[in-house]
């Protein structure tokens, strides 16, 4: 009995060992799940002497709602455009001196010019900039024309899928029909409705989560999602039997910025990590793992892999905003399209 | 006859296997796909690419099992111990609202565990404490106190109280007969409150994601993060690893469970 007591007590004792803090200094980073490496991170820590305490979100509105719930400790975020300037309206973030993030010119001017959530750059540094776009497994479809009205095929009935995220589908929608991913008028988002349900028809069923399992193994052949998310559940032998695309109209494009909260502890420390983060060969391994199109001109020499596609292929793509009000528009026509009225 | 029993032996066993079956099945497959090269659900070949990925770049999934194994054995030896001071306390006094008392200790086992994080949360809002390791541990010691309040005290009310009678009577103290009597008769039911607290505690979801603040991931929440993105075969290396683990502690402590059963 005693000696069963002393083996848990072992092991106890060495689980706490192995996890044991060191005295250095910390910086607390909150970021999505897999968007930077486990080597980015050791080699700051290495660089600094410092320890990265680091979690993760699968969502904005995961994120929004811990830090609002009183998570407060963190010193650096990587939310959205649209939750940037929410941030910026609800007063959590800190301004940044650029002057002290040196490599913030490295970033390219294109995508600066496209910022109209922080103009000027005076609360957050780009990340990553990405889109939506469709993925094909063309083993299965044979011909198909780089545009959402692939959505249309009859003969593809029961073999796609849609993002399960009502501004992604009638995003879409709008830019298929050349109006704003951001509209608000009511007759442009009607006319998106009809297109969205004329999709639907066809469409196996609208998810987020495990749309990119069913394409891996074969059940689906034409999906709307993320390149990562898709490519990430593809078996890397075979990705040339796959194509993703953004469709020739554009899509709804994203940018993850690098933000400090208001109430950070270490913001010295923070602006270095930023200043790491765009430093070329630092951003190369960064967009050699997730195959995002490389924002940081001076990064593109060290970069060795292809990415899934490139800033030009979302030039037609733009940056979903945060629309305030018309958010209950949105989820009314969201709700009509889901009941299928 | 002989026949009739031999076909209900045979019934009981097929039920039994059937059982085994049933829960070892989804674990097999998970070890199996551990060892599959590709990530997908199609065996492709035989690799150990997971495992290096789990041991090599995984820090922080390591980092959220070890918050987990922080949390649960503290939060479990402090509720063991704080329920068997309060189930030794509510068997050995008599007083006026006892029953009343007796009811509402266990009442936390009923309500929805949604509730209780919430409120924990404005709580810890109220107080001002920083959202953390520590509020988690509270959290969990909060939500094992009434399962171990519980168990020992379903132990002690098996117990003959005329014994606890016969050490005053040979002279014993209070306290003599605290450690002497009481303790080592409950202490079956306190190991196994403390093996039910961590077990509670490892696996809460709910109750953490409230509660959870920076630098205090546990596994269950970090592993919901990475659904949203597909989980990784890593997640499949790291449940053989804690399998493998598991099954070892079990069979080093084996006596234990022995010691839990007989006494």
């Amino acid at each position: 009995m005693k000696k069963q007591v002393a083996i848990i007590l072992c092991f106890m004792i060495a689980v706490f060992l192995s996890c044991s803090n060191s005295g250095k200094q910390k910086l607390f980073i909150y970021n999505w799940t897999y968007y930077m490496p486990d080597d980015v991170l050791r080699d700051f820590e290495k660089r600094f002497n410092v320890e990265i305490v680091y979690d993760v979100y699968p969502s904005n509105e995961d994120m929004f709602a811990k830090l609002k719930s009183g998570a407060s400790g963190y010193d650096i975020v990587v939310p959205s455009q649209d939750y940037v300037s929410i941030m910026i309206k609800e007063n959590m973030l800190s301004p940044l001196d650029i002057s002290k993030i040196p490599n913030f010119k490295n970033i390219d001017t294109a995508v600066l010019a496209r910022i109209t959530f922080d103009k000027g750059n005076k609360f957050s540094v780009p990340y990553m900039m990405g889109g939506s776009g469709i993925a094909v497994n063309k083993t299965r479809v044979a011909k198909y024309e780089k545009s959402w009205n692939i959505f249309n095929r009859a003969d593809l009935k029961n073999r796609m899928t849609m993002l399960d995220d009502m501004r992604e589908v009638l995003g879409a929608a709008l830019r298929s029909l050349g109006y704003s991913v951001n509209s608000t008028n009511p007759q442009e988002l009607d006319k998106a409705k009809q297109v969205v349900l004329g999709w639907k028809a066809n469409l196996c069923k609208f998810d987020a989560e495990a749309f990119a399992k069913g394409f891996a193994a074969g059940e689906f052949w034409v999906v709307q999602g993320y390149a990562e998310n898709v490519m990430r559940e593809y078996d890397s032998t075979k990705t040339s039997e796959i194509e993703f695309f953004i469709p020739k109209e554009g899509g709804t494009a994203y940018i993850d910025n690098l933000v400090v909260l208001k109430d950070a502890k270490h913001k010295d420390l923070a602006y270095s990590f930023i200043n790491y983060i765009h430093d070329p060969k630092v951003y190369a391994k960064i967009i050699d793992y997730l195959r995002y199109p490389c924002i940081n001109v001076e990064a593109k020499k060290f970069t060795t892999k292809k990415s899934n596609y490139e800033l030009s292929d979302i030039a037609n793509s733009e940056l979903k905003n945060d629309i305030g009000e018309s958010l209950e528009l949105y989820n009314k026509i969201w709700q009509e399209i889901r009941v299928g009225r | 006859m002989k026949s009739s029993s031999l076909k209900r032996h045979r019934i009981s066993l097929f039920a039994f296997c059937t059982t085994i079956a049933f829960f070892y099945a989804p674990l097999l497959v998970l070890i199996l796909f551990s060892f599959n090269e590709s990530k997908t659900m199609n065996w492709s070949r035989f690799s150990l690419r997971w495992y290096a990925d789990l041991f090599m770049h995984s820090r922080d999934l390591w980092e959220a099992f070890c918050n987990s194994a922080f949390i649960a054995a503290t939060s479990a030896s402090v509720s063991t111990l704080l329920g068997t001071l309060a189930a030794i306390g509510m068997y050995w006094y008599n007083f006026k609202f006892k029953k009343y008392v007796q009811v509402a200790s266990f009442l936390p086992l009923i309500i929805p565990e949604i509730i209780i994080g919430v409120s924990l949360l404005i709580m810890f809002g109220v107080m001002g404490l920083k959202l953390g390791l520590f509020t988690v541990f509270v959290a969990h010691t909060t939500f094992c106190l009434p399962y171990a309040l519980l168990i020992v005290s379903s132990r002690l009310d098996e117990f003959d109280y005329a014994v606890v009678e016969a050490a005053y009577d040979l002279g014993a103290s209070e306290i003599q007969t605290l450690l002497r009597v009481i303790v080592p008769v409950s202490m079956p039911g306190i190991i196994a409150a403390f093996l039910v607290s961590v077990t509670l505690s490892l696996e809460d979801f709910v109750i953490t994601f409230f509660v959870a603040g920076p630098g205090s991931s546990t596994l269950p929440l970090h592993v919901y993060s990475m659904i949203r993105f597909g989980v990784s075969p890593v997640i499949n290396a790291l449940s053989f690893v804690l399998i493998v683990g598991s099954v070892l502690l079990a069979f080093s402590t084996k006596g234990l469970y022995k010691y839990i059963l007989q006494k």
